[in-house]
């Protein structure tokens, strides 16, 4: 009975979604932006939700005195003290919570995306062989761009950045307008399947 | 010493090489010549035609991964919409990049001597980015009826004469990901916002579909791009001061790949025959 409710509202849903595009009335309008605000208060729900069961899920893992429960107690730490300090200090600019964002959570991310650099030249190293011809094509492509794109492809040659330009805008923009236009009708034929019921992941 | 040379590996020469191909040129004061590319006049002159007083939102779609990257674009940007005394009206559609936004905005502004609720304003933040971008095309301050320090909007002349993106020239999603494309399918498609989108230099190649489509009306990208922008705004920035470091790590991971193939052809020749 709960699945088939769930359904109903999908159908219904969708089937409006798609129906008020076209239709646009004051009374179609005003569903539509109700809708928009349930989905908002909906999804900001459910990150308190997803916290908590990030919370439950470390603590159980403290419990269970799991060989990582170091780094469990430093995320409820975290957690807790982003969540505590907002609601007691706020969030304006000179709180505690946004010092702990500028001076801990900020440079710790800048630090881990940092290390990408280091990932992609080795991986380019080890990875980026030249076996075949389409290989020699790719990396021909690739050289054009990384030095054409760069601030010295003016300087080996002035036609070189126009030359990186025609690759991103001819090959490459069709290869990738290839992959939208799959994306797209992919997306419609799911959206299709969870509207009719086919797909029901709330199962 | 001799422990550690001995497990010294080419994975270890690949990683200081890149270290110090990203790291010493920051220390020497090197400015590399260069022009702006046409995208990058494309985005300039869009901004530049506004006439003064025009609106833009920009939207502050970013992580806080991604800051060292975007923050001279987004600054060049910001300087150029203050010095065509446009108003700006920032929000956020990723918690992080709330209150990196709101930092950004303020400095600039403040740099340029401008007033809060006068010529700019920062909403904030809005979870569930498809739904907020829908509903700032029903009505802005129905979807923002307080600022980000909660301040009443309605009063505020930045924001007034302002329903939904008619009365907006222009929105710039700033961001490290795939933002455009949400604004692209919700704003332009459903509302005809005129879209522009500042973005890390790895993105770009993405949202390139989307200019030659008309889609999206302006792209710039990464250090060079900001290098550019600064270069056409005629003001020193955190862009130029990157471009070296930028070009020489991109110069070392090509020298990289060509070491790695020839690396790999001389010590495998038989498997490679």
């Amino acid at each position: 009975m709960t699945n088939r409710l769930a359904w109903i509202a999908t159908l219904v849903t969708g089937l409006f979604m798609v129906a008020q595009y076209f239709i646009k009335t004051d009374a179609t309008n005003a569903v539509y932006t109700t809708l928009l605000d349930y989905y908002q208060i909906v999804f900001a729900v459910s990150m308190i939700v997803g916290g908590i069961g990030l919370l439950k899920q470390h603590s159980l893992k403290v419990q269970r005195s799991s060989q990582r429960r170091g780094y469990s107690l430093i995320t409820i730490a975290a957690i807790l003290f982003m969540v505590i300090a907002a609601v007691i200090f706020g969030t304006g600019a000179t709180s505690p919570y946004q010092w702990a964002f500028n001076n801990l959570q900020a440079p710790m991310q800048a630090t881990t995306f940092s290390l990408l650099a280091f990932f992609v030249a080795s991986a380019a190293y080890r990875g980026f062989r030249i076996k075949s011809a389409p290989a020699f094509v790719l990396a021909l492509a690739a050289v054009i761009v990384l030095v054409g794109k760069s601030g010295f492809g003016e300087m080996v040659s002035q036609q070189l950045p126009a030359i990186a330009g025609w690759v991103l805008n001819n090959p490459s923009t069709a290869a990738k307008r290839g992959i939208l236009i799959g994306v797209g009708i992919g997306s419609v034929a799911t959206a299709l399947r969870v509207i009719l019921g086919i797909e029901r992941s709330y199962r | 010493m001799s422990r550690l040379l001995s497990t010294f590996s080419a994975r270890h020469l690949v990683f200081l090489v890149v270290l110090l191909a990203a790291t010493v040129p920051l220390l020497l004061n090197i400015r590399l010549t260069h022009t702006a590319s046409d995208e990058t006049k494309r985005f300039y002159a869009n901004i530049d035609s506004l006439p003064s007083g025009s609106v833009v939102l920009m939207s502050f779609d970013f992580e806080a991964s991604a800051f060292a990257e975007i923050k001279p674009l987004a600054e060049a940007v910001l300087r150029h919409c203050f010095r065509q005394n446009l108003r700006v009206i920032g929000l956020s559609l990723f918690a992080e990049g709330t209150a990196l936004g709101e930092q950004t905005l303020s400095r600039i502004a403040g740099e340029k001597g401008k007033v809060y609720g006068t010529d700019y304003v920062y909403l904030g933040f809005r979870p569930q980015y498809t739904s907020a971008i829908l509903a700032i095309g029903e009505s802005l301050p129905k979807e923002f009826p307080t600022d980000y320090f909660g301040a009443a909007t309605a009063a505020m002349p930045a924001l007034s004469g302002i329903t939904n993106y008619d009365q907006i020239a222009t929105v710039i999603s700033i961001t490290d990901g795939g933002m455009p494309t949400y604004w692209v399918d919700y704003a332009v498609t459903r509302y005809h916002a005129r879209l522009q989108t500042v973005l890390t230099a790895t993105m770009a190649t993405s949202f390139y579909p989307y200019v030659s489509s008309g889609q999206i009306r302006g792209l710039i990208a990464g250090l060079k791009g900001a290098a550019e922008y600064e270069l056409l705004l005629n003001e020193s920035g955190g862009g130029g001061r990157g471009l070296l470091a930028q070009s020489v790590s991109q110069i070392a991971i090509l020298a990289i790949i060509i070491v790695g193939n020839v690396v790999g052809y001389l010590s495998g020749r038989r498997k490679w025959q």
